[in-house]
């Protein structure tokens, strides 16, 4: 089927897209209501209308009439002209082209746009086929329809096909448009009268949080007084900052720059005879205020006996942490023994940063750990 | 020829005006890496280090030929700058950014699995060839050119072993960071397969970690197909259970997740265990590669 202009150009208005103000003219009868100067389109399902005569400008009624009356007695390309769609007379700058199309050649959706758009598209596409941008779209099949219908028939609710069909896609919906990482209805139970959800478990994607951030939060808001558990207090206080932080039960306190390295902090201190007090790393791009953030939570926990900062920079700029050591340092009164290894990305920077304000570093990770080791037991 | 990169890569460094962009292309370029272009869009015409700067990926490609493009775009633009490195074909996209949604790596992932498009990442340091190329973000000093392969999940970790290494006169001929998760696109066992075929590599290092299973896909290929010597670190014997220890990936929530478990797996599929970095130098001095 192919939609006549006044069709497609409904379509476009009803998804917001800017037409034309315009009336659709069967006879002479409908010339009211309209101001001059109007462009008259012969309603025909045939392209190059332009050329074939079929589109006017008229300046006023009387030109409109005859106009009118003598496209209605035409015929376009073996088309009589029924029906002539009247616009308003649009200040044009520019024209350009822009199409989707099947592209049968590829099984793909295609975008075609062209700075050289109006009525000379088709003499472009042949003179000068590279002033027309072709583009490929990749589509994901999606939710094939078949699947709920293939489960039920499976879980043996095969008398009630639709409505699980419909809950299926539901719930399918739900997983897909709030970033779910898990939607799950356990127990699914079917009663006399139905379908219906006993028991739902849904977990968020966080790292959604961007697109997310006013539905997660008033879930977030909605649930705090309500799953209050006790925290400790430097827990508490590495939420609230966004840092990294495990509580553990051991003395030696820990900041890393990177995960594994922190994991093998830990391993090497038990291995010390030492027991961590904690887990703590500075993540991705962490920076001058992310290490101060963390010295403020690891200290926060009083078990801390000792404290070791291992930094390996890559994206971790040591000049930034040393930034945020230095700064830590300055606003508050350290009572436990500081161990720095440090080296990196700008390590010579960092290292000056911090023996200015009487810290030495060490480059070697074992020995920092049984330094700190061995201070935490005093 | 080095897995992935080698001295004739042409990388293109998507996010490239960026503060981390920008310092990472200047390292990059000065270790001796062509980076050919970069892309920021609305930034096209500028110039970083030298470096030609377009507003999208299919000009860089058409002006530059860029094989590889490593990405500094932070994770809620992650999706789009994949999407479009894939669709010009670009054989390797590498993703540093953490904290890229789900959802997100799910379409990234099965769109460059469609395209033939190779993908390393996300929260990955990138990869380094010492001596060859680097797209990555590793410390010059602790890369030496060598026989040893690795790869890891952590970046760091990786940092701490090829110091060590480095320090004691190993070198390395590809340091492979696939990522911290929870989702990958290069596993563990692709890149195993991968030093398996290469020539350049003598012996492999594998550094792992508690959560999620790839320790024990990585067993399953050593233990059928390894012909050269893996010597394996697997870190967090201490993490406790449903604790986030850094990484997204990096939780145990069952009894296979652990380091023991995993250690116990590849001990079995004949890789040797390291407890320390220090270790893994002693093991390769002793088996003289």
């Amino acid at each position: 089927m192919r939609l006549l202009e006044f069709q497609a150009k409904r379509l476009l208005r009803e998804q917001g897209i800017p037409v034309p103000n315009s009336k659709l003219l069967i006879s002479s009868e409908d010339l009211h209501d309209l101001s001059y100067p109007i462009v008259l389109k012969a309603q025909v399902p045939v392209g190059g209308r332009g050329k074939a005569g079929a589109i006017k400008t008229v300046f006023d009624a009387q030109e409109a009439a005859s106009t009118l009356r003598a496209l209605l007695n035409t015929t376009v390309k073996d088309h009589p002209v029924k029906a002539v769609l009247a616009e308003e007379k649009v200040a044009i700058e520019k024209e350009l082209y822009l199409s989707f199309l099947i592209d049968k050649h590829a099984n793909r959706p295609m975008v075609m746009a062209s700075a050289a758009g109006g009525m000379d598209i088709e003499e472009v596409a042949q003179r000068s086929p590279q002033r027309i941008i072709k583009k490929h779209v990749t589509l994901c099949p999606g939710l094939p329809n078949y699947l709920p219908r293939f489960l039920a028939k499976r879980l043996g609710a095969e008398p009630h096909t639709k409505a699980f069909v419909e809950l299926f896609s539901k719930l399918f919906y739900i997983f897909q448009d709030y970033d779910a990482t898990l939607v799950e209805i356990n127990p699914l139970v079917v009663t006399p009268t139905g379908l219906m959800a006993l028991d739902a478990k849904m977990l968020l994607d966080d790292k959604a949080r961007f697109r997310q951030g006013e539905r997660f939060d008033e879930f977030l808001k909605e649930q705090a007084p309500l799953v209050a558990e006790a925290k400790p207090e430097a827990e508490r206080l590495a939420e609230e900052k966004g840092i990294t932080y495990v509580q553990l039960d051991g003395t030696v306190g820990m900041i890393s720059d990177g995960a594994g390295t922190g994991m093998l902090a830990l391993d090497l201190i038990k291995a010390t005879g030492g027991e961590a007090a904690n887990f703590c790393e500075l993540g991705v791009f962490g920076g001058t205020e992310t290490m101060r953030d963390a010295m403020e939570v690891v200290l926060a926990n009083s078990q801390t006996k000792a404290l070791l900062i291992s930094l390996i920079g890559g994206l971790t700029r040591m000049d930034e942490v040393a930034e945020g050591i230095v700064a830590y340092l300055q606003q508050n009164e350290v009572c436990v023994p500081l161990v720095v290894r440090m080296c990196g990305t700008e390590e010579e920077r960092g290292k000056e940063m911090l023996r200015a304000v009487g810290i030495q570093t060490l480059d070697d990770l074992p020995t920092a750990v049984r330094t700190a080791v061995s201070r935490a037991k005093g | 020829m080095t897995i992935l990169v080698n001295e004739r890569t042409r990388l293109l460094v998507q996010g490239i005006t960026g503060k981390v962009g920008s310092f990472q292309a200047k390292i990059m370029k000065d270790y001796g890496t062509t980076i050919v272009a970069g892309v920021t869009p609305g930034k096209g015409g500028a110039t970083v280090y030298g470096i030609p700067v377009y507003d999208y990926v299919e000009e860089a490609v058409e002006a530059h030929r860029p094989d590889v493009a490593l990405s500094f775009v932070p994770a809620r633009f992650a999706k789009d700058a994949a999407i479009e490195a894939i669709e010009n074909q670009l054989k390797l996209i590498i993703l540093t950014a953490a904290g890229i949604p789900d959802q997100d790596m799910v379409a990234i992932l099965n769109f460059a699995a469609s395209s033939g498009v190779q993908v390393l990442g996300p929260d990955t340091p990138g990869l380094v060839s010492p001596g060859k190329c680097k797209a990555g973000v590793h410390p010059n000093r602790v890369l030496k050119e060598g026989k040893v392969g690795i790869v890891s999940k952590s970046g760091a970790l990786s940092y701490e072993v090829c110091k060590l290494l480095t320090e004691s006169g190993i070198g390395q001929s590809t340091i492979v960071g696939i990522g911290g998760g929870p989702l990958w696109g290069l596993t563990q066992r692709d890149v195993l397969a991968m030093f398996e075929e290469d020539s350049e590599t003598g012996i492999t290092i594998l550094l792992g970690e508690v959560g999620g299973m790839m320790e024990h896909e990585a067993a399953a290929f050593i233990e059928k197909y390894a012909r050269k010597p893996v010597i394996a670190l697997i870190v967090g014997y201490d993490a406790p259970r449903g604790a986030q220890m850094g990484h997204a990936g990096a939780i145990i929530e069952g009894d296979r997740e652990t380091a023991e478990s995993k250690v116990k797996a590849l001990k079995q599929a004949g890789a040797f265990i390291a407890d320390n970095p220090a270790e893994i130098v002693s093991r390769i001095e002793s088996l003289g590669v």
